[in-house]
């Protein structure tokens, strides 16, 4: 045991590090790839063209969105059971056609705010985040991020958790109880339904098609297309009209560009007080758009690389206490 | 008079031993409370646990206890690949040897003399190992996954997901194991070992007769 070289300590040690070296060094590889993919696709919402579809009960991209995913809306048992121990479980199933939020019967809607006089319509939705921690840290990776950039829950992986809705910013996914697979589990122990959002009309998407709220908007205020492109035309029309951007700095970046003629800052202090007089203001389904709020795992991936590098340090000074325990016994 | 003692375990031997203990518990309570368990059950209602229904500070203590048990991890292989030293790797026979040891726990037989570790001892750390390799690498892979501008197909993250699920319920299988081991009384010599570094030199003389021969011999080359 005490025979060992120089020359076969660093064979060694460096061998033993070089599984993390690889892991770490694939890490930038993987990620300057799909910075240069084109594929992306996004949504450009201009502010000053929706008007909410004044004068119309339901706005045309909220009836165009409902008609094409009726037939995915959750049909629940009919005893549901509570969240146990809690007293309660979520239901939308009777409030079908509550168009004022988001449900798992209504997947966007439009909030009506007056900021500096001017009136101003915002539709709302899965904004389609760059690194969406609603499928990141789904437990059991119930989300997918598509190769296009959008996000869709898979209804036959969601217990409804709804842990995607606690860690999005805007809580969008909204939860409806008595359905899934979690029915067929501990029903009373564990699960809560399945989650429901926007997946940006996926199938019509892979059909080359726009998403139903883009065709049926008849201001033309929401486009569909290339992320890149939409992004370059969402800050020269804001640069045109002396605007704002929002949904490109946000939760790190997301694929859903609005441009407003007024500060987002003041949308976002006018939709807090709407919130506040909702029925339950702290009940999630009516988002505010806070100005370049953080990602979720911002803090954890800080800290990432100091989880990968740790083993990698380590690695070297035990192959150095070990060198030098042997050295030591040698010369015993 | 005080019974004389042989080192078993290297001070360093223990520091990864309860790193790694200390660390996986940590683990697979954050890892448990990645569920959204805790404001369910009201376990954040209790006094001093008003973190576990925030994921922001579990999923944070869940990445330090992961560097802690990667880092115990590596010092652990390349401390002992260097030294050579291979006591707990499975051997040819040890499935025959461990059905002898219990069967030796009721009487039938006698118990087989043992190296450093028993047999049934080297394929639980064969299991263990097994089941650690693949929480970390699927672990490894989960941190990857959430670095912005990564992007995995869906089927390889839903493995992931479920090799590192179920591998944390492998572990805690082997956990019970472990420690369920210390319930038999042939065993609690051994216990003293993992705080102290130290065994009875009767015990070991006894049981892991191979071991102290090997010992002595070695100390005699020198």
């Amino acid at each position: 045991m005490s025979n060992i070289s120089r020359r076969s300590f660093i064979k060694r040690t460096v061998a033993a590090g070089a599984a993390s070296g690889v892991i770490l060094s694939g890490v930038n590889k993987i990620a300057g790839a799909s910075e240069t993919g084109s594929n992306k696709v996004g949504t450009l919402i201009d502010l000053t063209k929706c008007d909410g579809c004044k004068g119309q009960k339901v706005p045309a991209c909220v009836t165009a969105c409902k008609s094409k995913n009726e037939s995915r809306f959750p049909e629940p048992v009919e005893n549901i059971q509570n969240y146990w121990p809690q007293k309660k479980y979520e239901n939308w199933s009777d409030k079908r056609d509550l168009t004022k939020r988001l449900t798992p019967y209504n997947w966007t809607f439009v909030q009506n705010v007056k900021v500096d006089g001017k009136e101003v319509s915002v539709p709302r939705r899965c904004m389609h985040c760059d690194n969406p921690p609603c499928v990141n840290l789904c437990p059991f990776s119930a989300m997918e991020q598509t190769p296009e950039g959008t996000t869709q829950v898979n209804p036959n992986v969601c217990f409804g958790g709804a842990k995607c809705r606690d860690v999005c910013p805007w809580g969008i996914p909204a939860r409806q109880a008595g359905v899934g697979l979690y029915l067929k589990v501990a029903p009373k122990l564990a699960g809560g339904g399945v989650m429901y959002k926007c997946d940006l009309c996926y199938d019509r998407i892979k059909n080359n098609q726009s998403p139903a709220c883009v065709e049926a908007c008849p201001k033309g205020a929401i486009s569909y297309g290339e992320k890149v492109e939409l992004r370059k035309v969402a800050y020269e029309k804001a640069k045109d009209i002396n605007g704002y951007v929002y949904g490109d700095k946000e939760n790190g970046g997301t694929s859903t560009f609005y441009i407003s003629p007024v500060p987002f800052e003041k949308i976002h202090k006018e939709l807090e007080k709407q919130k506040a007089t909702q029925p339950n203001p702290e009940a999630p389904g009516f988002p505010t758009m806070p100005v370049e709020v953080g990602n979720f795992l911002d803090t954890a991936n800080g800290m990432a690389s100091a989880v990968l590098l740790a083993p990698v340090a380590t690695a070297f000074a035990a192959g150095i206490t070990a060198y030098k325990t042997m050295k030591g016994k040698g010369e015993e | 008079m005080a019974k004389e003692k042989i080192l078993r375990h290297s001070g360093l031997v223990r520091l990864v031993h309860w790193s790694i203990a200390l660390s996986t518990f940590t683990l697979i309570i954050t890892g448990m409370f990645q569920l959204p368990l805790a404001r369910r059950y009201f376990i954040d209602q209790l006094p001093g646990l008003f973190w576990t229904g925030d994921y922001s500070i579990t999923v944070l203590v869940h990445y330090i206890a992961a560097a802690i048990l990667l880092s115990a991890v590596s010092v652990h292989v390349v401390y002992h690949v260097i030294r050579k030293e291979y006591n707990l790797i499975p051997r040819k026979g040890d499935m025959k040897e461990s059905y002898q040891i219990i069967k030796s726990m009721f009487g039938f037989c006698e118990e087989p003399k043992s190296d450093k570790y028993l047999a049934e001892q080297r394929l639980a750390y064969a299991y263990m190992a097994f089941s650690f390799l693949l929480i970390l690498v699927t672990g490894v892979l989960k941190v990857i996954k959430n670095f912005p501008t990564m992007q995995f197909s869906e089927t390889f993250l839903s493995w992931v997901t479920n090799i590192h699920n179920l591998a944390t319920f492998m572990i805690i299988f082997g956990i019970f194991a472990h420690l369920a081991a210390f319930a038999i009384k042939a065993n609690w010599p051994l216990l003293p070992s993992m705080f102290t570094g130290k065994v009875d030199l009767e015990y070991a003389k006894h049981r892991h007769s191979i071991w102290c021969i090997k010992g002595v011999g070695q100390k005699e080359k020198k």
